[in-house]
C-alpha cells in the first residue's frame, strides 16, 4: 500500500500515558459516582421512605447493579481489545489477521442470553407494576366535627402554573372528569390546601391527581414515583409513608415559565397529629377581638372603614380585603360572596390557615425563619412584586388576557407591612419541629 | 461508464428532439462558483451542503446548551431570565436534533448511498436538491423566531400541548416552531423517498441487498423510519398550527380536545427518531471498526437484521415516554415490555462490534477511536435505557436528569460521536486530503473527557431529584457539586469542537505540503475508495460489477492456498482514475431553490399576513410550473463521444458489458424524475 499522509502521522503516537486515560476515568467516574450519591438530598430517589418507594428501589437496585456489570464487561473488554490488538500502521505488514466474518453460534448465543436476562427483568418488572398499582387503601376512622366516620383516604391533587393545591373530600364523593362542564370548577371540598399537605403515616392514601391549565406532574420522590397531572383526566395514584415527617417534592413535567419553583411538600403525621390536623383545616379562620367587628360588617355587606392609626392588623385586613380577596379565599371572611380567581386556572391558594404552612408561594419559600420567627422578609418581596421573586405571567397583559401567577398590587411598603401583619394571624403557628423539619438543610 | 450515442434521457426509444426552451427555462450550467452550488443537483455537493449547514446549527445548539450549562453552573442561576432560559432549552433540543444530528446524518446519507451501491447519482437529482434547500429554508425560518418571532419556541422540544396552546404560549415562538418543523419535514420525507429508490432501483451490477455495505443498509433503515413516522409527527405539527393560528380545538380538553393525543402523535414520531438519529451512526461504525482490525464485519447478516428489527420494534415503544402520564397500567405493563426487547438486537450489535475487533490488527486512526468511543459511551446511554424500561423506576427516573444523562449518552456518545468518526473517515474522499491526525486525537479525548464531564454527572443530580427544564434550582438539595462539574465539562466540549474547525482549517491549509492520500488511505473495503479523492464529478468511470460483500477489499486481496490473505493488485491497479470524459451527468436547476424559498413565505404570511402567504404560495407554484416545464437536460450539454474514452478496470474486463447494461438504469432515473 502507498505511504500516505494519514499514515506518517500515526506512527509516533504511542505514549503509556494516553493508553491509561480510559481505564483510569471509568474507574474515577465511578468512584465520583458513588460519593456523589452518598450526600443528603431531599429529592433522592435511591432513599426510598415508603413501602412503594421501597419495592421501586428493590427492583431498580439488582438492574444498576447488572447493568454496571455489563458496562464494566463492555468496556473493559474495549479497553482490552485496544490494548492488546493495537498496531500502529499497517504499513509494510503483510500479514492479516484471520478474516473471521461470522459464527452462528456465537451470534445466537449473544442473542438469547441477553434476551434471557431481560425475561427476568421483565418478569421482577410486571411483579412489581402489579404490586405497586394495586390499590391497598383501607379506610380509616377519624372525627369530623365530633362524630366519629371511615374515611377512604383520598386527596384531590389539582396543579396549576405554579403551585399545587389538595382537596380533601370527607365524605363519599364521585368524581368523574366526563360530569364536569369545566374541568376546572372540582366540587367544594373540606379542606383545600396549597404546597404541602398533610397524610397520616402507616396507610396506603389514594391520589387523584390533575390539572387546571397545563400538563403537571406531582413528585414526592422518597414516597413513591411521579404521576402526571393532566387537565381533563383524574389520574389515580397513591402515596404513603412509613413514618411521620416532611417530603419534598418538585413538579416534574414542564409547564411554563415557573416550572423549577412549582414545589410541594407532604408531611406525615400519626393518627393523633393527623385528626388534629383534620379539626384545624376543617374551622374556619379565628380573627382576634380587634379584628371581629370588622369581619361582621364586611361579611354583612357593609365593611366598617378602617383609619389610619389603626393597628396594623386591622389596616392589613382592610387592604387583603380591597386587595387580595378578590382571589384568595378566607374561610369565615370572604367565602360568601367567593367566586373563583380572575386568573387562567380560575384558582389561587386558600389562605385560611395561611400562616399554619411553614411555605409559601408555590412551597418555595419558607414561612418562618430558622430561629422560628415568621419571614417578612421574603414575603414583603413576594406581595411587593410577585413576578421578581418567582417569575410569573401576571402584569402588563394584553386585553382580555387573564393573569397566570400573581399580580403586582401595586402596595405601599406600609400596607405590605401590615398585610403580613394580617396574614401572620391566620395561624395557629405550626410547632417548632415542623418550621424545622421544612428548612432544606 | 460506457457512452451511447443517443441523448440518454430517451430510453424509450423515441427520437432525441430537443427544443430550446426560451429564457429562465434554460437549464444553468454548472462549473461557475456560488451559482454552481445554488443550482447543483450532484449528491455529492448537495451532502457538502447538509454538512457545512449542519455543522453551523451545532455551533448555535452548542451555544444555546452553554448558555444552559452557565445557567445552572451554581443554585438560583441569574444568567438568563427563566423565560428566554425555557426558550434557549427549546431551541437548543430542537436544533440539535432536526437541525444537526439528521442533516449531518443526510449529508452521509446524500454522499455516500450512491457511492457505496455503485451509482451516478441519486435516483432523482432534482428532488435531492429540493430536499437540501426546502430543509434549511425550514431550519432558517425557525430560528428567525428569535429575531421576528419575539424569542424561541418555549415549549421543550416536544412541545407538550397545552403549554404549547395560544393560552400559555402566546408569543410566536411555537408557531415558528410548528411551522419550521413542518418545512423540515417535507425535506426529510422527499429526500427518505429519493434515497430508498436509490438504493432500491440503482445498484449496481452484481449489488444484492445483502451484499450492500452495512452503512447504506442502516441509512437504508433510516429513510423507511423517516418515511413513516414524519407523517405523523406533520400531522401533529398541522393539528397543532390549526389550534394555535385557527382556534381549533384539538388538544384543548375544556372542548374536548385532549392534551394527550399529542403526546401519542409526538411520540409514534419521536421515538422511531431515535433510531434514525443513531442508526446511521452504527452504520458509520460498522464500516470504520473492519477498516481499522483489518477483518470484515463480523455477523453481517445479524448487523443488518438486527438494524432492521431495531427499525421495527422501534414502533412499539413509544409510550415508554409516557409512563406517567396516566395511560393505565395495562398500556405501561406492555410498553415496558416491548421497550426491554428493543434491547436485544442493540445488544447484538455492540458485540458483534467487539468481535469484529476481536483477533484483528487495531489501528487507532482518529476515524477508529471516535468509533470504538461510539461503541463504549453508547453501551453506557443503551444501559441507562433499559433501567428505564422498568415502569416502576422510570416513575421515578422520568422528567429527571437522569433522563438527560441517558439520551445525550444516546445522541452524543452513540450518534454524534460516530458521525464525528465519519467525518475523519471520509474527509478525504469528499476534499481530498486527510484531517491531521494529531489534532484529531486531541479533538477525539478533549471530546470524550467533556462528554463524560458533562453528562456523567447528569446521572448522579438525576438520581438525586433533579428535574429536567427547570432554569434554576435552590441550594441544598445536593445538586451544586455535580451540576459545576457538568458546566465545566460543557467548556472542554466546545474547545474539543473549537479544536475540530481549528484542524478542518489547519488540514486545510498544510494539504498542499502533504502527498495526496490517494484513493484509499485507510486500505477499506466498500466501492467508494476505488474512486480518486476527492470523488470526481461522474464519481464511477465505469460502473463496477460487483461479486461479493466488501467488493473493494476484495479487487485487492485474494486468498492463497492456506487461506491467507495475499495482495492481488495494488489501489492504483484496482482503483479507477477518474479520467472518463463526457459522460452524461444531470443538469443543474435553480427551480429546487426557487420553490424551497417559496415556503418560509407561506409560513411567515400564516403567522404575520395571509397575503405574505399568498406571494410565497405563488412563488412556489411558480417553481413547480417552471421545473414541470424546463427540459429534462441542457440541450447544449455534451453527452459524450462513444467508446473511445472509456477505461476498462484492469482487473475485470467483464465490467465494459455490465456498464453498458446498467447505462438505463442510471440514465433513465434522471429522466422519469
Amino acid at each position: 500500500m502507498a505511504t500516505t499522509q494519514t499514515e506518517r502521522l500515526t506512527v509516533s503516537d504511542k505514549s503509556n500515558f494516553w493508553r491509561r486515560i480510559p481505564g483510569a476515568g471509568v474507574v474515577a467516574l465511578l468512584g465520583l459516582t458513588l460519593a456523589g450519591c452518598a450526600s443528603d438530598a431531599e429529592l433522592d430517589t435511591l432513599k426510598p421512605e415508603s413501602g412503594t418507594a421501597d419495592e421501586i428501589y428493590g427492583l431498580v437496585l439488582p438492574v444498576f447493579i447488572v447493568a454496571g456489570l455489563v458496562l464494566v464487561l463492555i468496556c473493559g473488554a474495549v479497553l482490552w481489545l485496544a490494548l492488546k490488538n493495537r498496531v500502529p500502521t499497517y504499513e509494510g505488514d503483510d500479514e492479516f489477521p484471520e478474516q473471521v466474518s461470522h459464527n452462528n453460534t456465537l451470534e445466537i448465543t449473544w442473542t438469547i442470553v441477553p434476551a434471557v436476562i431481560m425475561v427476568i427483568i421483565a418478569v421482577l418488572t410486571i411483579v412489581t407494576h402489579i404490586s405497586i398499582n394495586k390499590d391497598e387503601a383501607a379506610a380509616i376512622e377519624i372525627e369530623v366535627d365530633g362524630e366519629a366516620r371511615m374515611w377512604d383516604p383520598t386527596i384531590v391533587v389539582v396543579g396549576q402554573q405554579w403551585w399545587w393545591e389538595y382537596r380533601y373530600y370527607l365524605d363519599e364523593f364521585d368524581l368523574d372528569a366526563s360530569m364536569l362542564e369545566d374541568p376546572r370548577d372540582l366540587p367544594p371540598a373540606d379542606i383545600v390546601t396549597s404546597g404541602q399537605f398533610a397524610i397520616p403515616t402507616g396507610v396506603e392514601v389514594d391520589l387523584v391527581v390533575t390539572s387546571r391549565d397545563v400538563i403537571h406532574s406531582h413528585w414526592i420522590p422518597r414516597l413513591n414515583g411521579k404521576r402526571d397531572a393532566v387537565p381533563g383526566r383524574f389520574s389515580p395514584w397513591k402515596i404513603e409513608a412509613d413514618d411521620p415527617g416532611v417530603y419534598f417534592g418538585q413538579c416534574t413535567e414542564f409547564c411554563g415559565l415557573s416550572h423549577s419553583r412549582m414545589r410541594m411538600q407532604a408531611i406525615a403525621m400519626d393518627e393523633a397529629d393527623f385528626q388534629q390536623w383534620i379539626d384545624m383545616q376543617m374551622s374556619p379562620a379565628t380573627f382576634g377581638e380587634e379584628l371581629q367587628p370588622y369581619v361582621a360588617s364586611y361579611r354583612a355587606g357593609e365593611p366598617a372603614t378602617v383609619s389610619e392609626d389603626a393597628s396594623g392588623v386591622l389596616r392589613g385586613l382592610d387592604t387583603f380585603v380591597a386587595q387580595c380577596a378578590s382571589c384568595h379565599l378566607v374561610d369565615g371572611l370572604n367565602d360568601l360572596d367567593y367566586d373563583g380567581a380572575e386568573v387562567v386556572s380560575g384558582s389561587a391558594p386558600n389562605l385560611t390557615h395561611f400562616a399554619n404552612n411553614t411555605t409559601f408561594a408555590g412551597a418555595i419559600f419558607d414561612l418562618y425563619n430558622d430561629d422560628g420567627t415568621f419571614n417578612r422578609d421574603d414575603l414583603a418581596a413576594w406581595i411587593r412584586n410577585p413576578n421578581d421573586v418567582k417569575a410569573n405571567f401576571a402584569n402588563d397583559l394584553a386585553d382580555g388576557e387573564l393573569p397566570r401567577g400573581m399580580p403586582n398590587r401595586n402596595l405601599t411598603e406600609r400596607q405590605i407591612s401590615d398585610v403580613i401583619d394580617f396574614l401572620e394571624t391566620l395561624g395557629p403557628r405550626p410547632s417548632d419541629e415542623r418550621i424545622a423539619a421544612t428548612e432544606v438543610e | 461508464m460506457a457512452i451511447t450515442e443517443e441523448p440518454l434521457a430517451l430510453t424509450s426509444g423515441e427520437a432525441a428532439t430537443v427544443e430550446r426552451p426560451l429564457g429562465a427555462l434554460t437549464r444553468p450550467k454548472g462549473g461557475n462558483g456560488w451559482r454552481d452550488w445554488l443550482s447543483t443537483v450532484d449528491h455529492k455537493k448537495i451532502g457538502i451542503m447538509y454538512g457545512v449547514a449542519a455543522m453551523f446549527f451545532f455551533v448555535v445548539g452548542g451555544i444555546e446548551a452553554l448558555l444552559i450549562r452557565l445557567q445552572l453552573a451554581a443554585p438560583d442561576g441569574q444568567i438568563l431570565s427563566a423565560e428566554v432560559y425555557n426558550q434557549v432549552f427549546t431551541m437548543h433540543g430542537v436544533t440539535m436534533v432536526f437541525l444537526f444530528i439528521m442533516p449531518l446524518a443526510a449529508a452521509f446519507a446524500n454522499y455516500l448511498i450512491p457511492l457505496q451501491i455503485g451509482a451516478r447519482d441519486v435516483a432523482f437529482p432534482r428532488l435531492n436538491a429540493l430536499s437540501f434547500w426546502i430543509w434549511i429554508s425550514g431550519a432558517v425560518f425557525l430560528n428567525t423566531s428569535w429575531i421576528v418571532g419575539g424569542g424561541g419556541a418555549d415549549c421543550g422540544w416536544f412541545c407538550y400541548s397545552p403549554n404549547s396552546g395560544l393560552a400559555f404560549s402566546p408569543s410566536h415562538g411555537v408557531d415558528f416552531y410548528v411551522i419550521g418543523l413542518q418545512i423540515a419535514g417535507v425535506a426529510s420525507l422527499i429526500s427518505a423517498a429519493n434515497l430508498i429508490v436509490t438504493v432500491l432501483n440503482m445498484r449496481a451490477p452484481g449489488m444484492t441487498l445483502f451484499r450492500m455495505p452495512v452503512l447504506t443498509w442502516m441509512l437504508l433503515v433510516t429513510q423507511f423510519l423517516l418515511l413513516f413516522a414524519l407523517p405523523v409527527i406533520t400531522v401533529a405539527l398541522f393539528l397543532l398550527m390549526f389550534d394555535r393560528l385557527f382556534d381549533a380545538q384539538f388538544f384543548n380538553p375544556e372542548t374536548g380536545g385532549d392534551p394527550l393525543l399529542w403526546q401519542h402523535l409526538f411520540w409514534i414520531f419521536g421515538h422511531p427518531e431515535v433510531y434514525i438519529i443513531i442508526l446511521p451512526s452504527f452504520g458509520i461504525i460498522s464500516e470504520i471498526i473492519p477498516t481499522f482490525s483489518r477483518k470484515p464485519i463480523f455477523g453481517y447478516s445479524f448487523m443488518v437484521f438486527s438494524g432492521i428489527a431495531i427499525g421495527f420494534m422501534g414502533w412499539g415503544v413509544w409510550a415508554h415516554h409516557m409512563f406517567v402520564s396516566g395511560i393505565g397500567p395495562f398500556s405501561v405493563a406492555a410498553f415496558s415490555l416491548s421497550t426491554m426487547f428493543i434491547a436485544v438486537p442493540t445488544g447484538v450489535k455492540i458485540l458483534n462490534w467487539l468481535a469484529t475487533m476481536w483477533g484483528g490488527k487495531l489501528r487507532f486512526t482518529t476515524a477508529m477511536l471516535f468509533a470504538v468511543g461510539t461503541v463504549a459511551m453508547f453501551t453506557i446511554g443503551g444501559l441507562s435505557g433499559v433501567t428505564h424500561s422498568l415502569a416502576p423506576a422510570d416513575s421515578q427516573q422520568t422528567d429527571t436528569y437522569y433522563i438527560v444523562a441517558h439520551f445525550h449518552y444516546v445522541i452524543f456518545g452513540g450518534g454524534v460521536l460516530g458521525l464525528m468518526g465519519g467525518l475523519y473517515f471520509w474527509w478525504p474522499k469528499i476534499f481530498g486530503h486527510c484531517l491531521n491526525e494529531f489534532w484529531g486525537k486531541v479533538h477525539f479525548w478533549v471530546i470524550l473527557v467533556g462528554f463524560n464531564l458533562t453528562f456523567g454527572p447528569m446521572h448522579v443530580v438525576g438520581l438525586q431529584g433533579m428535574s429536567r427544564r427547570i432554569d434554576t434550582y435552590a441550594a441544598g438539595y445536593g445538586f451544586e457539586f455535580w451540576n459545576l462539574v457538568a458546566t465545566i465539562g460543557s467548556f472542554i466540549i466546545a474547545l474539543g469542537v473549537l479544536i475540530f474547525f481549528f484542524n478542518v482549517w489547519k488540514s486545510r491549509r498544510d494539504a498542499a505540503d502533504l502527498p495526496a492520500p490517494g484513493p484509499d488511505p485507510w486500505d477499506a473495503r466498500s466501492l467508494e475508495w476505488m474512486l480518486p479523492s476527492p470523488t470526481p464529478e461522474h464519481n464511477f468511470d465505469t460502473i463496477p460489477v460487483v461479486e461479493s460483500e466488501d467488493e473493494w477489499w476484495h479487487r485487492k486481496y485474494g486468498y492463497d492456498e492456506n487461506k491467507r490473505v495475499v495482495r492481488i493488485a495494488t489501489i492504483e491497479e484496482a482503483a479507477q482514475d477518474g479520467s472518463a470524459t463526457g459522460v452524461h451527468l444531470p443538469a443543474p436547476s435553480f427551480w429546487p431553490l426557487v420553490l424551497a424559498l417559496g415556503l418560509p413565505l407561506i409560513g411567515y404570511g400564516l403567522i404575520f399576513n395571509l397575503w405574505l402567504a399568498v406571494v410565497g404560495g405563488a412563488l412556489t407554484g411558480l417553481a413547480i410550473y417552471s421545473w414541470a416545464l424546463e427540459p429534462v437536460d441542457d440541450p447544449d450539454a455534451d453527452h459524450g463521444h462513444g467508446h473511445d474514452d472509456h477505461h476498462d478496470d484492469d482487473d475485470d474486463g467483464g465490467d465494459d458489458h455490465a456498464a453498458d447494461d446498467s447505462e438505463p438504469v442510471t440514465a433513465g432515473a434522471e429522466g422519469g424524475e
